[in-house]
């Protein structure tokens, strides 16, 4: 936990529209911001008010959710309160601050650093990923070395999950600070001393084997690509390529949004990721069913086809929609004209969407003059 | 939930009852584990240790279906103590004298004696929610799946009431919803006694509202909910079924009795994406799109509505059950969309002519929700916000209503020869009946089949093995299932998940619905467990 307590404001859109600004009441301070007086309140950082004022600070440790602690070094800004840069991410602003942040002192460094990490990647650095997108924004100082790489992996965990590539890791210790602020599960840290720092796991067991709940939100936090569903691994470098779809997940009554990653030739879901943190109510969060379980949508045992029993040899036999349909629908009245509409039962889904249970409950009533309709949950 | 899942984190107390959110909500677990580990205080009632739990200031460990006693009491110890809102309970509520009346005898120490709470953690707890204002609380199926669920609700709303914490931010009443469209489900109608937005099928001027928009007459004629339903199934008085993505032979309470009425179906007509075990016995199954195949909109716990996208085509022949439904509308005779040709539907459409009808829902549309986001109802007029908290005017019936509850026993409880009390519930790696989930490879791999949970003591007593086999049977039938041995559990209970096909939980379960509501006792029967002989070798 670090010593001082900058947590950012709370950033779910939707309950606190005025999440952004500061909070009313408190007393302002004035500093200089790249050469214009700017308002902010006690307690916030120098992140804070430069992302309200729409000043691009390159970060790669920081997330919204989780305290921030300055790691990456990506942040530094030029500060009149001290003659080393300072983190914008955790540095407290301050009456009567001058602040630059982009000063050629400040480029010349983001340049290095990148170079650094550049350096410390034996691979291209994964497409979309933000470490990708600020050596594009910033370039790459040349002419550093590759590092020799000693940071392990967990080659034998068999989660079918979450894969862990080591050499793609910069240990920012997002992941680990995510196990342990969000999903507050701490199945992984950071262990191991020197160049052997690497994300662990207790004894490196695999995942199955700690408190993991496998809801990936490592992998969705993670801003290089080190972490990787396993599924979109062998798609990694391309993923940023293809379209993504947002939508709502179907499991439990939370109403995540999430994003699809599909490859629309091959009608597949590649991935599924959260919308960026503050932006919805899941706040960048998925569960293990919502992120990994998608499997079902393109399984083998789908039904394909409608199908209608044969009544000479009792079997289910796949035919067209129009003779479905017109069974359905004359099996249906054959029970209203026997028996009355109210020997007929109408269960709709909870799983379905309100258009289609709209049309259901009119079914029930406009067509077959019964209310006898509930959906499966009443139960 | 008359407040907001964003909300839940800037909480100063969340009083989590009946919800192992961890495992079933695990996003808004989240929300409650930041707040608790801000500095929130998190009170978590419930019969097991669940992962929560483990993060609680105070857990609430009652006995399963003793509930209305612990919660009695909490009000109990907040009226005697002087702690209720006084001002709150004059102005915006009725009923407070037959409350104060009712749990003027509960005692924590009574209570302890029936639910098994120390009396000291009662008082605790009690103090706790009634002295904190930004104080929610949050239940889920442990709640209202008992005989005595609507009274177990009651209880929770009489201290809401009670303490004022209503219409105020991070507070409030909170059911979370299992299913992404339970409440979407409701909204939208599939009710016997509501039409469409809340709208009563007794009431003849919302009938003529909806016969006239529809060219059709809304039958008088009270419907029957679920539950009654299956019991008109089981007695012969249904004869036909039109079921829509349930796998009711595998998710009602007391199957072996489904299953055996199914034959004296003369109609039975499945919508589903897989061929389930009600699908295998339909005379005709049609086979749907999965959400991610299809447009249209959920509405979420919070009553927020949000679009579904279709990304990928479904499999096939398959379509989208809104295709499905308009066509069969269209063949009864009835536009599924007034005023537009049948063929030319869309989901749109659809949601128009519902909002059309509905004053909760009139201010949102597809276009508006491109354009916005999600919007939670009440949303009136188009350039309506929406409402993230309920009642924060006051009582939205004019003043909330206090209701008195007596304490009831569940129905099956305990006896010599079913001595162990079961409940049901279910884990984080599968969904409902696991027809999606059991699909996922990698989530078998965590977890593959049924297991039963039992206290060490009785397993010692029983002669069971921690991850040995053993039977499990009630009065309904018997189910196979691993043994694990865990604290999770008291000492006399057991607690099985439903997921699990081949050893289906609902084969044991009893079926007897709350009196209200006729939701299924899920949570509280009567069984016993034996060890079965370890397969041999090889």
């Amino acid at each position: 936990m670090p010593d001082d307590d900058h947590r950012p404001p709370s950033a779910a859109p939707a309950a606190s529209p005025d999440a952004a600004l500061p909070a009313a009441g408190a007393t302002a301070l004035q500093l200089v911001v790249d050469g214009e007086v700017v308002q902010a309140q006690p307690g916030e950082t120098l992140l804070d008010v430069a992302r309200r004022r729409g000043v691009i600070v390159p970060t790669l440790c920081h997330d919204d959710r989780l305290h921030p602690t300055g790691a990456c070094r990506m942040c530094l800004v030029e500060s009149s309160d001290s003659r080393r840069l300072v983190p914008a991410c955790r540095h407290p602003v301050a009456e009567g601050l001058q602040v630059q942040t982009d000063s050629e002192r400040v480029q010349r460094h983001r340049r290095a650093l990148l170079a650094l990490y550049q350096a410390d990647q034996p691979e291209a650095v994964v497409p979309g990923s933000e470490l990708d997108r600020w050596m594009r924004r910033y370039g790459v100082a040349a002419g550093v070395p590759a590092l020799e790489n000693q940071r392990q992996g967990r080659p034998d965990d068999d989660n079918a999950f979450i894969r862990f590539q080591p050499e793609r890791c910069i240990l920012c210790a997002r992941c680990t600070r995510y196990c342990d602020e969000v999903e507050a599960v701490a199945a992984i840290g950071i262990g191991h001393r020197g160049p052997q720092t690497t994300v662990v796991t207790a004894e490196m067991r695999g995942l199955l084997d700690t408190s993991c709940e496998l809801c990936g939100g490592c992998v969705d936090t993670c801003p290089t690509g080190a972490l990787v569903e396993n599924k979109a691994l062998p798609r990694q470098m391309e993923l940023a390529d293809l379209p993504t779809v947002r939508t709502t997940c179907g499991y439990c009554g939370v109403g995540c949004q999430m994003d699809l990653t599909v490859d629309r030739e091959k009608g597949e879901i590649v991935r599924v990721a959260s919308p960026p943190p503050g932006t919805t109510t899941n706040d960048g969060n998925l569960c293990v069913k919502g992120r990994f379980a998608t499997g079902y949508v393109g399984h083998r045992d789908r039904l394909t086809t409608p199908l209608v029993r044969d009544h000479a040899t009792g079997e289910l036999v796949p035919t067209d929609w129009e003779t479905a349909l017109d069974r359905a629908t004359a099996s249906l009245r054959g029970v209203a004209a026997r028996h009355g509409a109210h020997a007929l039962g109408f269960i709709s889904s909870s799983r379905a969407t309100n258009e289609e249970n709209y049309l259901v409950q009119k079914l029930a009533r406009a067509a077959f003059g019964t209310n006898n309709c509930h959906q499966c949950a009443a139960t | 939930m008359t407040n907001s899942i964003g909300e839940i984190r800037d909480a100063d107390l969340v009083f989590v009852i009946g919800s192992n959110t961890t495992e079933a909500h695990p996003i808004i677990a989240m929300e409650m584990k930041r707040a608790a580990l801000r500095g929130a205080k998190l009170i978590v009632a419930d019969p097991r240790a669940t992962w929560l739990a483990g993060f609680a200031d105070i857990h609430l460990r009652l006995w399963p279906g003793t509930d209305v006693a612990l919660l009695s009491a909490m009000a109990h110890v907040i009226l005697d103590e002087g702690l209720h809102d006084r001002a709150f309970v004059e102005q915006q509520t009725e009923g407070f004298e037959q409350v104060r009346d009712a749990v003027a005898e509960w005692t924590p120490e009574r209570a302890e004696a029936i639910c098994g709470v120390p009396a000291a953690d009662i008082r605790a707890a009690a103090r706790a929610y009634a002295t904190t204002r930004r104080a929610g609380i949050y239940y889920t199926l442990g709640i209202t799946e008992h005989t005595h669920g609507t009274d177990n609700v009651y209880c929770l709303s009489n201290l809401v009431l009670l303490t004022g914490h209503l219409g105020v931010r991070s507070a409030g009443l909170n059911p979370l919803r299992g299913q992404n469209n339970v409440q979407g489900a409701n909204d939208a109608g599939a009710s016997p006694i509501f039409l469409p937005g809340y709208q009563r099928v007794a009431d003849p001027s919302v009938r003529a509202k909806f016969s006239a928009a529809w060219g059709a007459e809304v039958p008088e004629t009270p419907g029957k909910n679920l539950n009654e339903m299956m019991h008109d199934l089981r007695h012969g008085a249904i004869r036909g079924m039109f079921v829509m993505g349930e796998d009711i032979l595998v998710s009602e309470p007391d199957v072996a009795g489904l299953d055996a009425a199914l034959p004296g179906l003369e109609a039975l007509v499945v919508v589903d994406l897989f061929l389930t075990e009600t699908a295998k016995r339909a005379d005709v199954v049609l086979p749907a799109a999965a959400f991610a195949e299809k447009d249209g909109t959920f509405t979420n716990s919070e009553r927020r509505v949000q679009r579904v996208r279709a990304a990928v085509p479904p499999p096939g022949d398959a379509r989208p059950d809104w295709q499905i439904v308009s066509a069969l509308l269209q063949r009864a005779g009835v536009d599924p969309v007034a005023g537009k040709a049948a063929d030319a539907v869309v989901p749109s459409d659809i949601y128009a002519e519902l909002a059309g009808l509905c004053d909760k829902f009139a201010g949102i549309d597809h276009a508006r929700i491109e354009a916005e986001g999600g919007l939670q109802w009440p949303c009136p007029l188009p350039n309506h916000p929406g409402t993230p908290t309920l009642h924060e005017g006051g009582p939205m019936r004019g003043k909330g209503l206090l209701v008195p509850v007596q304490y009831r026993g569940s129905i099956e409880t305990p006896d010599a020869d079913y001595p162990l009390l079961m409940s049901t519930g279910r884990t984080l790696y599968h969904y409902n009946v696991a027809t999606q989930t059991r699909r996922e490879p990698g989530i078998v791999a965590r977890q593959s089949a049924c297991f039963v949970e039992v206290h060490a003591e009785d397993a010692d007593a029983l002669g069971l093995r921690d991850g040995g086999r053993c039977e499990v049977a009630t009065r309904r039938g018997s189910i196979e299932a691993a043994v694990r041995v865990t604290p999770r559990v008291q000492k006399g209970m057991i607690w099985l998940p439903m997921h699990f096909a081949e050893a289906r939980a609902n084969l044991l379960t009893i079926d007897a619905g709350d009196i209200v509501t006729g939701t299924a006792e899920y949570k509280v029967c009567a069984a016993r467990v034996r060890p079965l002989p370890e397969p041999a070798a090889g």
